[in-house]
């Protein structure tokens, strides 16, 4: 289908400043909103044809954002939009909004969430959209139609708008990292006992990284805050490409616009993550909220909020990681791309 | 708790762009009018924007008189784009077609019976001689059979004893050797309905009758029923689109449908030349009904003739 020209500059740009404001109550949306004059999308002295058409394309292109894999906030804003076009459409009787069988139960899922979260106005606001009757079951999203195009149009939304990628954190979780440690410890005393003296493993056994738990979480602890300051070094998209890799210890990659190097960091540090840190690093943010709101972050794997405390820190060995320098440039937050760090190996 | 904190206070004319609006969608929007009002003079819904308007929302809340009629919640409504078979060099980009809404729960004679072709109107015969025998028997009275094909399962049209199984050649020709095409069916039409059938949304699919008349159906959507569509079971299925076909007239007064179109004809200037009824009898025949000159002639019935 032909898109709407400018609509979804429109719809992003609401989108971005709703996702800026960081609160996810239906009070910040409208003003947002009223700011905008966003109702007046669909003026124009357009003939009852081509309204239609237009709403119907305008609905559809919001209802997009309204599914995963967008983050949270901008689900929630996504359906204030909806409610938002719907109720404001000039068309008589109303366009609906189509939403997929396979699409249902994920959004049951988010209307659970919703109220769980205790995000009662997005509940409600839901609840009315059903009962008018706003929504179309179709068996597909999208309406089909047939013109020969001259090129697929790819919708690229934004990515800002995209939860960070999870997979990491929901590989390497608490519960795992337990495990590790405690399969570790065993690992350790069996070397113990079989070995000639019973206090230390034989050097000969020695085949594997003694600090290698807690050293990954570490790592996952970093690559998590590295993630949470490139989501915010995203948004301050204004800074220059400063480069101050030349202060770090070690080799850190340069970060000069190059996409591969990019790339590949966020592979190497898809490779180490940890879970724990997240709660602490949000609290700050949770305080801003509405208190309405539950302590649990949205997005990210609910077993976050079971270990709120760090685990002890290892002494910081120069030798074994260096994550050092690196901290102090996640700290700083100047560069747009922040280099991984290399990790060399323990020597024995 | 929260409620409508959307719309302005005061009165706001939909038609008319707010100058400093601050939302991209309507700048472009007011260059585009603006242009528009430079280049054309009357600025209105023509003929055929209002036939497509009302055609899409003529039915748009209707409910039956009759309760029976009414149409049950939970019903699945499909929307089947039917190709055209004709073939003009100006369609070879976007090739005709009709939509038409069909619920679940009918059977698919019933849609078989709603599709207006105009191949079923074609009456055979060269009627030179005898013109006002012309219109007697329209193929559609002649060859009743007709055949869907949904998912490698032929369904034929068996509702009178002269509808012929057109699908059976096809079966015995792809079981003759190993065509690579898995087993054919073939089954009554009258039987099913479209709630038995499973179907493909966006895939071709055939309809075909008069025995080589291919009409190329597509399911473009399918949904439940909802409050404010057309509850009536009756006018289902509801065509609510229409390609616009224009009319071939005659070749004498350009004002009325071709009726006649005639071949070898010493009296017309070109071969084949398009007649309506009166111009036609005017120019071959005189007054006793003696045919002029030697020519042959055929009924014709436009493909426009459904405007």
């Amino acid at each position: 289908m032909s898109s709407v020209p400018g609509l979804q500059a429109d719809c992003e740009e609401l989108l971005g400043a709703f996702q800026e404001a960081d609160t996810v109550r239906f009070e910040r949306f409208a003003e947002l909103w009223r700011e905008r004059r966003f109702h007046t999308i669909f003026y124009g002295r357009i003939r009852a044809l081509e309204r239609n058409k237009l709403t119907k394309k305008t609905l559809e292109l919001a209802q997009q954002y309204f599914l995963p894999p967008y983050a949270f906030q901008i689900r929630v804003g996504a359906l204030y939009l909806l409610y938002g076009l719907y109720s404001t459409q000039l068309c008589q009787p109303k366009q609906k909004i189509r939403i997929a069988l396979k699409d249902w139960p994920e959004i049951q899922k988010f209307q659970q969430d919703l109220i769980d979260s205790q995000h009662y106005d997005a509940a409600y606001i839901f609840r009315t959209l059903r009962l008018a009757r706003a929504f179309h079951f179709t068996a597909m999203p999208k309406l089909l139609n047939y013109r020969t195009k001259k090129k697929i149009q790819e919708n690229e939304f934004k990515e800002e708008f995209k939860d960070p990628s999870n997979r990491v954190n929901s590989l390497i979780t608490n519960d795992v990292l337990e495990e590790l440690m405690n399969i570790h410890d065993h690992y350790q005393k069996m070397k113990c006992l079989i070995s000639a003296d019973k206090s230390q493993p034989d050097k000969a056994l020695s085949l594997i990284k003694d600090e290698f738990v807690v050293t990954l979480k570490d790592i996952t602890l970093e690559h998590q805050e590295w993630q949470q300051n490139r989501m915010k070094l995203f948004l301050n998209a204004k800074e220059t490409d400063e480069i101050s890799n030349k202060r770090e210890e070690g080799p850190l990659l340069e970060s000069e616009g190059s996409e591969r190097a990019n790339a590949l960091a966020r592979i190497k540090y898809r490779s180490y993550s940890a879970v724990v840190e997240a709660s602490k690093s949000r609290r700050h943010r949770q305080v801003k909220l509405e208190s309405s709101e539950s302590g649990s972050n949205y997005g990210k794997s609910p077993s976050r909020s079971k270990k709120p405390s760090r685990r002890p820190q290892p002494a910081r060995r120069g030798d074994s990681l260096e994550i050092k320098g690196e901290m102090q440039v996640a700290k700083e937050t100047v560069t747009r791309h922040i280099g991984m760090p290399i990790i060399t190996e323990e020597e024995n | 708790s929260i409620d409508m904190l959307m719309p302005s206070d005061k009165e706001e004319d939909p038609d008319v762009i707010p100058e400093d609006s601050s939302l991209l969608t309507l700048r472009i929007r007011k260059k585009a009018l603006e242009r528009r009002e430079e280049t054309i003079i009357v600025d209105r819904a023509c003929r055929q924007e209002t036939l497509a308007y009302e055609m899409e929302s003529h039915a748009i809340g209707k409910r039956p008189d009759d309760p029976g009629d009414l149409v049950e919640e939970g019903e699945l409504l499909l929307t089947l784009n039917i190709f055209y078979p004709v073939i003009f060099q100006k369609h070879k980009d976007h090739k005709p077609y009709q939509t038409v809404l069909v619920l679940g729960s009918q059977k698919l004679t019933e849609l078989r019976d709603s599709i207006s072709c105009v191949s079923d109107l074609q009456i055979g015969g060269e009627f030179s001689s005898q013109p006002d025998q012309a219109p007697e028997h329209i193929s559609k009275d002649l060859y009743k059979s007709a055949f869907f094909y949904f998912e490698g399962i032929f369904y034929n049209d068996k509702r009178y004893p002269e509808c012929r199984d057109l699908s059976r050649t096809i079966i015995e020709w792809s079981e003759s050797h190993d065509r690579g095409y898995g087993n054919l069916q073939s089954v009554k039409m009258e039987d099913y309905t479209f709630n038995d059938l499973s179907l493909k949304i966006g895939f071709p699919y055939l309809f075909c009758h008069q025995g080589n008349c291919e009409h190329i159906v597509i399911v473009t959507d399918i949904r439940i029923i909802h409050h404010d569509d057309c509850l009536d079971r009756n006018l289902y299925p509801l065509l609510i689109k229409k390609h616009w076909l224009c009319t071939r007239k005659c070749f004498v007064c350009k004002m009325y449908t071709a009726r006649w179109v005639t071949n070898k004809d010493r009296l017309a200037p070109e071969d084949p030349c398009f007649f309506c009824d009166v111009c036609f009898r005017m120019l071959h025949y005189d007054e006793e009904g003696n045919k002029l000159g030697e020519f042959l002639a055929y009924p014709y019935v436009d493909p426009g003739i459904f405007n």
